[in-house]
């Protein structure tokens, strides 16, 4: 069971989710490239403009660890960054779990994702007002041991700390997506979990993803918010245990 | 209607009236109790506020920040300080606003509500803005200035380079000439003609390496170690003497051990440190070169007579398109030193210089490997 997370913070999203499957799953988690402990180094800014480029590290985790028909969890972006990699290598996932999924976040003609372009133009200019503690010196420190609890103080933050640069490139990939068109593709399984107030992913959204992919079923949780994973464990983990 | 007088002691006042906002949340994110200096400073009325959520009173970048951020720092590390966020007011202007933010948890962990306390941060904001957009401006003027220098300077090398065909047909009519050359008149025009070209030849050599130097190329090297290096040495020196005539060099070579360098690039250094030691040295003193290997270094130093260079000049030698006053035949680009002192540097060695009224030294010093 893979575990990706979203736009914002890095793998200890799952932190409550995970460990109740680590008994009968193998369970794998990951920072994407750019955000947590991953190796700022491996950051290509033409890779990851588009959520493929992401989806191909998906990939390449799972052709490393051989995984077969595995159950991929995806918070956020990383829903629609599971269903291209599901795409890209057939077999590899035999089920999908989609945590407050969008397939566009921008409004298109009739379709309502939630957000205009100019709202997310002032995101992008919002993140710049943000660093979280971001300085170029500490970098390396926070990055290259996000687990040593003698780095004290300059641990604040850690979790969802990431080069501004890198926080507004993937919130641009991110909410300038568009993946109305890979629904139908998904030919797995899927789950999704649906906030019952998500701002991000209202439950017109994740009606739409719901309706997009063939073999899919939506339950709505009662938790609100756009993170469930941590707000409402309980409530995910009871939702996936039923489908997997 | 008038305000009770406030008391020190008074908590509920302080709540209240705290030159700060307060907010408290429930779990599910909605607005439990707010303080009057909040709804001060944003127009909205309790009623408004209490029952919404905290979000709804944010704009749209504040609101997707605060779930992708600031609820899931909020719930794995408890608490999260001083992020900026932009509040709506009633009469739909924006409230900058910097604050900071706690979880409240039960002995099980379980949260029970969130508390925010936040400033007005209009000023900070706003001085924010503007440091990021001289960074910007900063950025772009940068990058442009970068795009010029490095036009001039690839024009330089292609100017460089094609100086040198029509240098070499000058070249080849003077050797012509040479040949039908019959008076001593006609002989010197011709000679003069040569050191010319070879001088001018040289010239064209440092505006290349200068400008392939800044281009990134940097001095390449073709190193050998197992052919004989004073040959080289000598042929640039007799060149020298022919050049100029009536001066007097004095050569001493003691190379007992193989050089592990690039004779070429030895020779153009050799003959840039002798050509500035012409140039500038007293023309009555003689020019002093010596070359050795001893103790796993070769070494090579020119000297000159003639006035010590100022101590201020001295500093300055080695940059690019420094020059000395020099009489006008010998005025040249100012990079042969500069030139010299590359070639050292990718040789892992050094060129140093030492002037007094005795006498001007430069050394080179690498090691033999």
């Amino acid at each position: 069971m893979v575990f990706a997370h979203g736009f914002g913070c890095d793998q200890n999203m799952w932190r409550f989710v995970e460990p109740a499957f680590e008994g009968e799953f193998r369970t794998v988690l990951f920072d994407h490239v750019g955000a947590g402990g991953s190796d700022l180094k491996a950051y290509d800014r033409t890779k990851y403009s588009t959520l493929a480029g992401y989806a191909d590290d998906v990939v390449e985790i799972g052709r490393e660890l051989g995984l077969q028909d595995a159950v991929f969890v995806g918070h956020s972006v990383s829903s629609m960054i599971g269903a291209l990699a599901a795409q890209k290598s057939p077999g590899m996932f035999g089920r999908l779990v989609m945590v407050g999924p969008s397939a566009r976040y921008i409004d298109d003609g009739d379709y309502v994702g939630g957000f205009s372009e100019k709202q997310i133009e002032e995101l992008l200019q919002f993140l710049e007002a943000n660093h979280m503690g971001w300085s170029a010196q500490m970098a390396p420190a926070i990055m290259g041991n996000p687990d040593r609890p003698e780095l004290g103080e300059e641990l604040t933050n850690s979790f969802c700390r990431t080069d501004p640069e890198i926080a507004k490139a993937f919130a641009r990939v991110t909410f300038t997506s568009d993946n109305r068109a890979d629904l139908a593709k998904v030919d797995i399984p899927t789950l999704i979990l649906q906030c019952s107030e998500d701002i991000i992913a209202s439950r017109e959204v994740g009606e739409f993803v719901h309706r997009g992919i063939p073999n899919s079923e939506m339950v709505i949780l009662e938790a609100t918010g756009h993170c469930p994973n941590l707000s409402a464990p309980d409530e995910v983990i009871a939702a996936m245990r039923t489908f997997v | 209607m008038h305000e009770p007088t406030p008391r020190i002691d008074d908590f509920q006042d302080m709540f209240e009236n705290s030159p700060c906002g307060y907010i408290t949340l429930q779990t599910n994110g909605r607005i439990a109790r707010v303080n009057k200096t909040l709804l001060g400073w944003t127009g909205h009325s309790a009623d408004d506020m209490v029952g919404k959520r905290f979000s709804d009173f944010v704009n749209i970048a504040g609101r997707i920040y605060y779930e992708t951020h600031i609820a899931p720092l909020l719930r794995m590390q408890g608490f999260f300080n001083e992020f900026a966020i932009e509040m709506v007011t009633a009469a739909g202007e924006p409230l900058q606003m910097i604050c900071n933010a706690s979880e409240g948890r039960d002995a099980a962990g379980k949260p029970l509500f969130t508390r925010l306390a936040l400033l007005k941060a209009t000023d900070r904001r706003r001085y924010e803005q503007e440091l990021l957009a001289a960074r910007e401006a900063a950025k772009t003027s940068l990058a442009s200035e970068r795009e010029t220098s490095e036009l001039r300077e690839q024009f330089i090398a292609v100017l460089g380079h094609d100086l040198r065909n029509p240098l070499a047909s000058i070249s080849a009519g003077a050797r012509i000439l040479g040949r039908d050359a019959q008076t001593e008149k006609q002989h010197q025009v011709v000679a003069m003609l040569q050191t010319t070209v070879m001088r001018m030849a040289e010239l064209i050599d440092n505006v290349l390496d200068f400008a392939r130097g800044r281009l990134g190329g940097g001095i390449t090297l073709d190193r050998n170690a197992s052919r004989p290096l004073e040959p080289v040495l000598h042929q640039i020196i007799d060149e020298l003497r022919l050049s100029s005539p009536g001066r007097q060099i004095e050569a001493e070579y003691a190379i007992d051990s193989p050089v592990d360098c690039d004779r070429t690039r030895i020779g153009q250094l050799a003959s840039n440190l002798v050509g500035n030691a012409l140039s500038h040295g007293a023309s009555n003193l003689p020019v002093r070169v010596s070359a050795e290997t001893k103790d796993g270094l070769f070494r090579l130093s020119v000297a000159n007579g003639g006035e010590p260079i100022p101590e201020a000049a001295l500093e300055k030698l080695f940059e690019p398109f420094f020059r000395g006053e020099v009489r006008a035949s010998r005025q040249g680009l100012g990079l042969g030193l500069h030139i010299a002192s590359q070639i050292a540097k990718a040789h892992d060695g050094v060129l140093t210089v030492t002037s007094t009224a005795e006498e001007t030294r430069f050394t080179f010093v690498m090691p033999l490997r």
